[in-house]
């Protein structure tokens, strides 16, 4: 981990280390921000066909996951991929069950 | 114990991972996530096989206000920004901008959470009660239990800002807030997959 203990005051903390700003943080909110409004607008505006919503909705909601575990759970960082393997185990059983059930209900 | 020695204004870097122990929770806690993840996809393939199955009550595209969903949804988008918001000021040893982060993510929980009750009274109003269909049982299920781990959410970062007040940030007291905030995202994140599933799907289906 970090190596130098040894600084006094707080403030040269920051700067020796490079501590992240907030502009990526806010970056990751406006993209959050546009792709929940790109998938209310294309539910609001109602002409477009059902399976092709449904494929925006999955990937509009699919992309802002990943921006904000990346951003805003810091799986991004380093040192996270144990995190990312117990995410994705989970993961794996979501999908055999939700596949499970589609395919109980609708075949 | 080393994790006593650091004194305030002397905390190391990234104070929530300093120890061995701080990491160890932290791991802990992303394996509880897995955890959590599956609990929810079980409760989201429920949801997904009943949802056309509303028997006597009404469907929902009738039930959904979508002005609503989407108010919910920024509430609970800008809470996660301020949680982490919380973490830079942490990150900065930044005691009284990180509580004052902390204290704005509680107000925006319990907002959210003041809207989804007056939106579960509206629906038992209309006739959508918990028995009512299989589709009714499902979504107060996956929806309730979301409510109900927004409400243990407010009331765990209540209790650790009351310890930050009585112990200070410290390399013990950080990684309580560190893994708080991460479980703050993680609800936003199942939020992301309830508005689009439950919400905007129940509108596209009809």
């Amino acid at each position: 981990m970090s190596s130098n203990h040894d600084h006094s005051a707080s403030g040269e903390a920051t700067k020796r280390h490079k501590v992240e700003g907030p502009q990526k943080h806010i970056v990751g909110f406006v993209m959050s921000l546009a792709l929940t409004i790109i998938a209310f607008a294309a539910v609001s505006a109602g002409e477009i066909n059902a399976t092709f919503t449904y494929i925006i909705l999955v990937s509009m909601a699919v992309i802002q996951v990943f921006i904000q575990m990346a951003f805003w759970m810091h799986m991004k960082d380093r040192g996270h991929l144990f995190p990312i393997i117990g995410i994705l185990a989970g993961v794996f059983v979501v999908f055999t069950m939700v596949i499970m059930a589609l395919y109980w209900v609708w075949w | 114990m080393s994790a006593h020695d650091h004194a305030e204004g002397q905390l190391p870097h990234e104070p929530e991972k300093a120890t061995l122990e701080a990491r160890n929770k932290i791991l802990g806690f992303w394996i509880f996530l897995g955890a959590e993840t599956v609990l929810f996809g079980t409760l989201f393939s429920a949801f997904l096989a009943l949802r056309h199955n509303i028997g006597d009550g009404p469907t929902a595209n009738e039930l959904f206000q979508l002005p609503m969903v989407f108010a919910a949804t920024m509430i609970l988008l800008t809470s996660s920004l301020t949680s982490v918001f919380a973490v830079q000021a942490l990150h900065h040893h930044n005691k009284k901008s990180m509580i004052g982060w902390l204290i704005v993510t509680i107000v925006l929980g319990l907002c959210f959470l003041g809207l989804e009750i007056y939106e579960f009274k509206e629906y038992v109003h209309e006739g959508h009660g918990f028995t009512t269909s299989a589709f009714s049982s499902s979504f107060y299920t996956l929806v309730g239990f979301h409510g109900a781990h927004v409400a243990f959410g407010v009331v765990w970062i209540g209790i650790v800002i009351g310890q930050i007040f009585k112990k200070g940030l410290t390399v013990v007291t950080a990684p309580k807030v560190y893994i708080s905030a991460i479980y703050w995202h993680f609800i936003d994140v199942v939020w992301v997959f309830i508005f689009t599933v439950v919400y905007l799907m129940g509108k596209v289906a009809g």
